[in-house]
């Protein structure tokens, strides 16, 4: 009995799961699919061949966001794990304090952050510009993982890098050689999590970009609001694509680390 | 002054609003155990972070193999810390745990791998290098870390209640690891705890820490023979205290009168205790005292007698230990009372 219903539960996890990734595959080639049909009228694979071969902006926006998610994990990840170390070290009213100030930014809703940007991006340059939409997906994201660090830092274990320091490393040896290593897995982690932040971020986009900084998302709103289903459905299935896989490659690098003989 | 080995000199070392430690004077020669006992919380694994350079200190200095380190930062003391629980590096292998200090100092590989496999092969883990430290038993972790730490040639070897988190057979492997590189590698060995046999068991002194001082550095049995306070003596767990006087060279007491050991000036109030082991019961019907109850311990069983309104603890013969109500008589050995000031 409770068997069949771990294995009716497992059914239900995995449908629900999967299900939304299978309407938007039979989306991205269906014709005519109107209620109460079923199936689709017909099948039309034009929207892939036309993204395959270059002749659809899903494929250069696609770049254009992994780039972007890329740089926003990495670049997000060096600058909060300082910031979430320091607050991390800090006690009582100090630490409270410091993660507040970390948060602000997590806690400002998009629109009104976007604006904000927007009207520093345009003062100094940046408007409509990579590095201005970089610029603006790093603030929530270094927020996010800054938190995210003083989470972890709060509760690290300090006593490896002591007995590292008596052995003889100094602050920097001790830094590269055991602290970043035994953090690996965490830095992987945020590192995921910093690029699907950038990843699904419109409002910044769309607001510090003002419509030059093509990113996935915001061509997969275009072509829903433009009434084109099929190109709308390919590209939201590659725009679940790359989470997955940063998702696969965080839990691999949270694997137990693999030992080579001296 | 010694030569090598550890110096401290008048050592202060704040808790925040706390006391905290002061006026901590000791040494410890090269190849020599010392250990310092004293109860939780009374800043004996502050002592030793204090000289491996990972807490500040207010004042005193801090000497390494001749070297003052007091401003020096804890890599370039010569001081290697271990903690309680042995903390491998989970990213290293076993081999490359071991390796840490030697590759930090830039050691040919060739010298590393031959130094590794010897330490490694010291305590008794020749085959262990290639090995993930999550793979290890708590007594081989243990064994590894001390491998490492000696690794690093330390002047001197600074371990935090080495024994405390292991199981007694574990206990006596690492011991026995412990003693084995010391008796090798000779660094000055300074090691806190707070069981008093697993100080009197690998030290050569013991330095006990009272209310934030050093009470009493001393060679165990000195120790256990003659306290230097009452204060020590209560924390070394010595029972059977009688308040008395000392006149014409003996102490008079409500068990009677007895006189001074020898060596002992001694003189007007004093509160004097007779060790367990210095008082045996004898079964007599018509004794002089009472069994009040009967106390079982590993080193054996004593008996809780009352005799003119004083309580003491006194040794039983296994073979013949007398029952609660019982009277018996008591056998004194008064060449082993100790004879202390009261404490005001």
């Amino acid at each position: 009995m409770r068997s069949r219903l771990r294995l009716l539960m497992a059914g239900v996890v995995i449908l629900s799961a999967a299900l939304p990734f299978a309407v938007l595959a039979v989306g991205s080639v269906a014709g005519e699919w109107r209620w109460p049909a079923l199936v689709p009228s017909a099948i039309e694979g034009d929207a892939w061949t036309a993204t395959l071969a270059g002749g659809t902006r899903l494929g250069p926006a696609l770049l254009y966001s992994l780039a972007l998610g890329l740089a926003t994990g990495v670049l997000g990840t060096c600058v909060a794990l300082p910031v979430g170390r320091a607050i991390a070290e800090l006690h009582g009213w100090r630490r409270h304090l410091g993660a507040g100030m970390v948060f602000l930014p997590v806690a400002a809703p998009p629109i009104a952050l976007g604006t904000g940007l927007q009207l520093t991006s345009l003062s100094v340059g940046l408007g409509g510009t990579f590095q201005g939409v970089l610029l603006a997906h790093l603030i929530p994201t270094t927020g996010y993982l800054s938190l995210f660090f003083v989470g972890i830092l709060s509760v690290w274990d300090r006593r490896a890098e002591d007995e590292a320091r008596t052995l003889g490393a100094n602050p920097r040896q001790v830094l590269t050689r055991v602290t970043l290593p035994m953090l690996r897995p965490s830095i992987a982690a945020a590192a995921a999590l910093g690029f699907l932040i950038s990843w699904g971020q419109v409002p910044l986009t769309l607001l510090v970009g003002r419509g030059r900084v093509p990113t996935l998302p915001l061509e997969v709103f275009g072509y829903v609001q433009s009434g084109q289903e099929r190109f709308a459905a390919a590209g939201a299935l590659l725009l679940a694509l790359p989470p997955l896989l940063a998702l696969g490659a965080a839990r691999l690098a949270a694997r137990d680390v693999d030992v080579v003989p001296v | 002054m010694t030569t090598g080995g550890l110096v401290v000199g008048g050592l202060e070392i704040g808790f925040g609003d706390a006391p905290g430690l002061r006026a901590i004077s000791f040494s410890v020669a090269r190849a020599e155990r010392v250990a310092v006992v004293g109860a939780s919380g009374s800043g004996k694994t502050t002592l030793l972070r204090a000289v491996a350079g990972l807490v500040p200190i207010h004042r005193g200095t801090v000497v390494v193999g001749s070297r003052d380190v007091t401003r020096l930062p804890p890599e370039l003391r010569g001081a290697v810390y271990l903690h309680q629980s042995p903390v491998l590096f989970p990213h290293l292998t076993v081999g490359e745990n071991v390796a840490f200090a030697l590759r930090l100092r830039r050691v040919p590989e060739r010298e590393t791998l031959k130094r590794v496999q010897e330490l490694l092969t010291a305590v008794g883990l020749p085959d262990f290098a290639p090995r993930a430290p999550r793979s290890l038993s708590g007594g081989q972790r243990h064994r590894v870390a001390l491998a490492r730490a000696v690794a690093a040639a330390p002047e001197v070897l600074l371990l935090d209640e080495p024994l405390s988190a292991l199981d007694p057979t574990l206990r006596d492997e690492v011991r026995v690891a412990l003693l084995g590189l010391q008796a090798e590698y000779s660094p000055a060995l300074l090691l806190v705890t707070h069981d008093l046999d697993e100080a009197a068991l690998m030290a050569d002194r013991i330095a006990v820490l009272l209310n934030g001082t050093l009470a009493q550095v001393a060679p165990p049995a000195e120790l256990f023979q003659r306290p230097d306070s009452l204060a020590v003596a209560r924390f070394l767990g010595m029972r059977n205290e009688i308040p008395g006087r000392v006149r014409s060279g003996r102490f008079e007491c409500a068990l009677g009168s007895f006189p001074v050991p020898a060596g002992i000036s001694a003189a007007g109030e004093l509160v004097g205790i007779i060790p367990v082991d210095a008082v045996d019961v004898v079964p007599s019907p018509s004794g002089s005292a009472r069994v009040l109850g009967v106390i079982h311990r590993v080193q054996g069983t004593s008996v809780l007698v009352s005799r003119n309104g004083v309580e003491l603890e006194a040794r039983a013969a296994a073979s013949s230990t007398p029952k609660a109500g019982e009277t018996v008589d008591l056998r004194i050995y008064p060449e082993r009372l100790i004879l202390l000031p009261a404490i005001a």
